[in-house]
C-alpha cells in the first residue's frame, strides 16, 4: 500500500509537469501572436528608432517565435522567468513579493472561511428547516453568488467610510511601518511582525487584512457551510449519535466532537478546492483593496501585454492549481479507503 | 440559551446587512473619518508626513535611463541645472548662463555650496560626468543632448558646452528626463554604467535634491526623507517625510484623499470633480498641461489621402462640445499642435471650428457628395476620454454619410498597427503627445517631419517646406526667438492647411490636495511631479 501511494504521487507529479508545460506553451504562443510591440513597451513613452531596434535585439524579438519559445523554456529550466517588459525587474523577483502578499491573504481568508463555514454548517444541520437554517442558507447562497467586488466595496463603505474603524486599502500603513520598520523574514507581514515582536505593525497589518480577507472568504464560506450541513445531516442520523444522546453527552460535544469528525472529511475536499478558487478570487479583491499581490500584478501585466510577466503569473497559478488538486486527491485517498489509486 | 453567542453573531450579521442596505439607500453625504485615532505622539509624526497617491508603478531610478513615471521620485531627489516654470527658465543648480551669438557655445555658472546626499560638494566635474554618462549610455531620453559636441570644465563652478549646431541648451538642461545631475565622485567608484544603474535601482540615490530615498518598493511605495543639508534650507512647516504611494485605482485614490489617508491625488474620475470641489476636506488644483490630443489621419490611404476630405473631417468636429462633454470643461480647445504656455502657441491662429455645412461642401468638392465611405478609428483601450471622443466623432461624421468603425486597442497594439503598412493601417488614430522638454520642435518633428520608417509620424505626413521651416526654427530658438517663432508659425499654418491631423484639446492636470497641505503647484514641464519641498503644513 505504502509503495503504491508513493508511486501514485510520483506519477501525478510527472503528469503535472506536462500539464504545466502545456499551459506555458499555450500562453506563450497566444500572448506572442497577439499583435503588439514588446520592444516599444520596453523603451518607454517617446523612444527613438535606435532604442526600439536595440531593445528588439536584446529581447530576441527579431528571431522566429519558435526560437523565442526555446529561449524561454531553456531559461525557465534554469529557474529564470525572464524580465518584465513593463517594470524591467526579473519576473521571479516581482512574483516573489507579490506571491507572499497573495498567499498571506488567502491563508487568512481560508482560516475565516473554515471557522465560519463549519460553525454555520453545523448549526444549520442541527436546526434543520428552522429559521436559523434558512438564514444560513441565505448567507451561503449570497456568499457563492454575490460578486466579490460588490461585496468588497460594501465592506469598504461600511467599515471605512461610515464607521471609520478599518483602513480602506493597502497591506500596512506607510507611516506605521516607517516608525516601526519591519524585518522581513517570511514575507508574511503578520507572521514577521509576530516573530520580531513588532506589535504596532502586527496590529496594523491585521486591521488591513480583515476586509479583503472577509471579502475573499465569502465564496468558500458558502461552499463549506452547505457541504458541512449536508454531511452533518447524514451523520446525525447514525446509530452512534443516537447512542451518544442516550448516554446524556452534552450536545456541543456530540455535534462538534463526534458528529463533525465524521462529517468534516468530505468537507475538507471542498476546502481544498476553494483554495484554488480563492487564488482567482484574490485577483479581483486585490484590485479593490490595492493589495500588492499577484492579482494586481497580473491585471497590469495583461493590460500592457507584458508577456514574460503574464507567463510568470500563469505558471504560478498553474503550479498552485496542480499542487492543490494533488493534495486534495491524496487527502481523499488517505481519508477514504474505498477510493482506489 | 446554549447558543446565546451564536444568536449574537447572527444579530450582528443581520445588523451588518441592515447597515449595508442603509448605505446603498442613497446616503450621499460623507463625514470626514480617519481610520484610527492616533495617539498624540503618532499625530505629531503623521503631520510630518505627506503622501502622494500615484497611479503607476516605478520603472527605474537611474537618471540617465528614466523616461517614464519615476520622475515623480527623481525630481525630488535630483536637480537639473535649470528649471522650467510658468515664468520661463529659472535657475536651479545653475545660477546663471550665457551663450555666444549663434547659440553654439553655452556657459553655466553653478550654485556654490551645494551638497550631494553623500556629503560631497557639487562641482562642474559632476555636471560633465552626469551628462556624458547619459549621452554615452544612449538610452531613454539621451537624445535630448544630441546637439552637444563636447563639455569643458572652466573652473570648479563653471562649465562650458560646445554644440554641433545651435540649440537652446538651457531649455534642454531643464528637461524632466535625462538632465539630472549626479554625484560623480561617489558613483564612479561603484563600477561601470551598468553597475551604477543596478546600484541606483536598488533604491539608492546620489542627488542634491531636498529629499533622499529611504525606501524603494517600485510596486507599492517610495519613501523620501528630508536631506538636512539641502542648499535651500528648511523651515519648520515643511514635511520631513514624503511618500509616493502607488494606488492604481482612481476611485480608491479619491476616497483616500477625501478621508486624509493620502494628501495629494491625481487622475481622479472627471465626473467626480464637481462633487470634490464641494468637499471641505480637499482643495482642487487645476493646471494646464502640455498634453494635446490629436487625431492622426492616414494621409497615405484613400479617401484621407485627399486633403479636402481631411479638411472636411476637421470641420466636422464639435471642439467646444468635446471639451465640455469629455473633459467636463477641464481643459481647452487646441489651437494647432502646440499647447498653451510654450513657444509656437498662437492665440490668434486661424484653426478649424465646427461647421458641418462647410464640411459637406468640401466633401462634395472632393468627389464624395454624400460621404459613402468607411473609416477605421483606433484609440487606447481604457482611456475613457479617448473613448468618448471616438463616439462623438462617429456621431458627427455620420452626418456626412461617413461610417466610422471604432476599435479600442491596447496602446502597443494600435501603435504596432500604425507602424505597419499604411495601406493596412487604421484611418484615424487618437493619440496624446507631451514633450520630453518644452520645445515646439519636439511636437512638430516627432509627429509631422518626414520619416523613412514610421515612428511617431502616424499620419505619414511629409512636406519638405514644412520640414525646412521647423529645422531652421529650432536652431534659432535661443539666439533669435522672435525669428524662430515666426518660422514656427509659418510651418504650423502649412500644417493646418494640409490637415494631416485634427487637434482636439489640451486637458488640464487636476490634483486633489487635502486641506492639511498648502503650497501645491503643478509644473506642466514636469508632468505629474509633486515638488514636496514646496509644500507646507497647514
Amino acid at each position: 500500500m505504502a509503495r503504491k501511494f508513493w508511486e501514485y504521487i510520483v506519477y501525478r507529479l510527472i503528469l503535472s509537469i506536462f500539464v504545466i508545460l502545456g499551459v506555458v506553451t499555450i500562453v506563450f504562443f497566444v500572448s506572442r501572436v497577439i499583435p503588439s510591440d514588446p520592444a516599444a513597451l520596453w523603451v518607454g513613452a517617446h523612444p527613438t528608432k535606435e532604442a526600439i531596434e536595440k531593445a528588439r535585439e536584446e529581447l530576441h524579438l527579431n528571431e522566429p517565435i519558435i526560437k523565442q519559445y526555446i529561449y524561454y523554456l531553456s531559461s525557465l529550466l534554469h529557474g529564470d522567468l525572464g524580465t518584465s517588459i513593463r517594470t524591467h525587474n526579473p519576473v521571479a523577483q516581482d512574483l516573489k513579493s507579490a506571491f507572499t502578499a497573495t498567499f498571506e491573504l488567502i491563508l487568512v481568508s481560508e482560516f475565516i472561511a473554515i471557522i465560519i463555514g463549519t460553525i454555520l454548517g453545523v448549526y444549520s444541520a442541527v436546526k434543520k428547516d428552522s429559521w436559523l437554517d434558512n438564514l444560513t442558507r441565505i448567507v451561503a447562497i449570497s456568499g457563492v453568488s454575490l460578486p466579490t467586488f460588490w461585496f468588497g466595496m460594501i465592506l469598504q463603505l461600511i467599515f471605512f467610510k461610515y464607521l471609520g474603524i478599518l483602513p480602506l486599502a493597502g497591506r500596512v500603513d506607510s507611516v506605521v511601518i516607517l516608525e516601526h520598520p519591519l524585518k522581513v523574514i517570511t514575507g508574511f507581514y503578520l507572521l514577521d511582525s509576530l516573530i520580531t515582536g513588532n506589535l504596532p505593525v502586527f496590529i496594523d497589518a491585521l486591521r488591513h487584512i480583515i476586509l479583503p480577507a472577509i471579502t475573499l472568504a465569502m465564496y468558500p464560506i458558502g461552499l463549506i457551510t452547505r457541504q458541512v450541513r449536508s454531511m452533518m445531516i447524514e451523520v446525525l442520523q447514525e446509530n452512534y449519535i443516537r447512542t451518544a444522546w442516550a448516554y446524556g453527552i452534552p450536545p456541543r460535544k456530540i455535534y462538534f466532537k463526534y458528529a463533525l469528525k465524521n462529517a468534516i472529511a468530505p468537507a475538507l475536499i471542498t476546502v481544498g478546492l476553494s483554495f484554488a478558487y480563492t487564488l482567482i478570487g484574490a485577483f479581483l479583491v486585490e484590485l479593490i483593496f490595492n493589495w500588492p499581490g499577484l492579482g494586481r500584478y497580473a491585471a497590469y501585466s495583461i493590460l500592457s501585454m507584458d508577456y514574460p510577466a503574464i507567463l510568470g503569473v500563469t505558471i504560478i497559478a498553474a503550479v498552485a492549481y496542480v499542487f492543490i488538486n494533488l493534495i486534495v486527491d491524496l487527502i481523499q485517498v488517505y481519508l477514504d479507503p474505498r477510493i482506489e489509486l | 440559551m446554549k447558543h446565546k453567542w451564536f444568536g449574537a453573531l447572527l444579530v450582528f450579521l443581520m445588523l451588518g446587512v441592515v447597515i449595508a442596505a442603509g448605505c446603498i439607500g442613497g446616503k450621499t453625504t460623507s463625514k470626514p473619518s480617519t481610520t484610527s485615532s492616533p495617539s498624540p505622539k503618532e499625530e505629531s509624526q503623521v503631520s510630518n508626513v505627506v503622501i502622494y497617491g500615484y497611479d503607476s508603478e516605478m520603472i527605474t531610478l537611474d537618471p540617465s535611463i528614466e523616461f517614464s513615471n519615476s520622475i515623480v521620485t527623481l525630481a525630488n531627489v535630483y536637480e537639473c541645472l535649470v528649471k522650467y516654470t510658468d515664468k520661463g527658465l529659472e535657475p536651479w543648480l545653475a545660477t546663471s548662463w550665457e551663450s555666444n551669438e549663434n547659440g553654439t557655445e553655452w556657459i553655466f555658472h553653478l550654485r556654490k555650496g551645494v551638497k550631494f546626499h553623500t556629503g560631497n560638494e557639487l562641482t562642474a566635474e559632476d555636471v560633465k560626468w552626469s551628462i556624458e554618462r547619459t549621452i554615452r549610455m544612449g538610452m531613454g531620453p539621451a537624445f535630448i543632448w544630441d546637439p552637444v559636441e563636447s563639455i569643458e570644465i572652466i573652473d570648479k563652478y563653471t562649465i562650458k558646452f560646445k554644440l554641433k549646431y545651435p540649440a537652446n541648451l538651457p531649455l534642454i538642461a531643464s528637461s524632466a528626463y535625462g538632465a539630472y545631475i549626479m554625484d560623480s565622485k561617489f558613483l564612479s567608484k561603484i563600477g561601470d554604467d551598468k553597475a551604477i544603474s543596478d546600484y541606483l535601482n536598488q533604491g539608492h540615490d546620489a542627488g542634491t535634491g531636498p529629499y533622499m530615498i529611504v525606501k524603494y518598493d517600485p510596486k507599492t511605495e517610495v519613501v523620501l526623507k528630508k536631506f538636512d543639508e539641502y542648499w535651500g534650507g528648511w523651515s519648520k512647516d515643511q514635511f520631513d517625510t514624503a511618500i509616493i504611494k502607488i494606488i492604481p485605482d482612481p476611485a480608491l485614490r479619491e476616497q483616500m484623499v477625501t478621508s486624509g489617508e493620502i494628501h495629494i491625488a491625481k487622475n481622479l474620475p472627471l465626473d467626480d470633480i464637481p462633487k470634490l470641489q464641494q468637499n471641505p476636506n480637499v482643495v482642487i488644483y487645476e493646471e494646464p498641461s502640455f498634453r494635446v490630443l490629436y487625431g492622426m489621419l492616414n494621409t497615405k490611404k484613400p479617401p484621407l489621402n485627399n486633403k479636402l476630405v481631411r479638411k472636411a473631417l476637421s470641420y466636422a468636429v464639435p471642439y467646444k462640445d468635446i471639451v465640455n462633454y469629455v473633459l467636463g470643461g477641464h481643459g481647452y480647445v487646441a489651437k494647432g499642435p502646440i499647447p498653451k504656455g510654450m513657444m509656437g502657441y498662437f492665440e490668434d491662429l486661424p484653426t478649424y471650428t465646427y461647421d458641418i455645412e462647410r464640411a459637406k461642401q468640401l466633401l462634395n468638392e472632393a468627389g464624395y457628395p454624400n460621404g459613402g465611405f468607411k473609416l477605421v478609428l483606433t484609440y487606447t483601450q481604457g482611456d475613457e476620454a479617448e473613448g468618448k471622443v471616438a463616439e462623438i466623432l462617429k456621431a458627427e461624421w455620420q452626418k456626412l454619410g461617413i461610417d466610422v468603425e471604432i476599435r479600442p486597442m491596447n496602446w502597443e497594439q494600435q501603435w504596432a498597427l500604425a507602424r505597419s503598412d499604411p495601406q493596412n493601417a487604421q484611418d484615424v488614430l487618437l493619440f496624446y503627445w507631451w514633450p520630453t522638454y518644452p520645445t515646439p520642435y519636439d511636437y512638430l518633428f516627432n509627429m509631422f517631419h518626414c520619416e523613412n520608417e514610421t515612428l511617431f509620424n502616424l499620419c505619414y505626413y511629409c512636406n519638405p517646406t514644412f520640414d525646412k521651416l521647423i529645422d531652421q526654427a529650432v536652431m534659432l530658438e535661443a539666439s533669435n526667438p522672435k525669428k524662430a517663432e515666426e518660422l514656427y508659425r509659418r510651418a504650423i499654418e502649412i500644417l493646418i492647411d494640409d490637415a494631416p491631423a485634427i487637434f482636439f484639446y489640451s486637458p488640464n492636470y487636476i490634483y486633489a490636495v487635502h486641506k492639511s497641505v498648502t503650497g501645491f503647484k503643478a509644473y506642466p514641464a514636469y508632468p505629474e511631479v509633486v515638488f514636496f519641498y514646496e509644500l507646507r503644513k497647514k
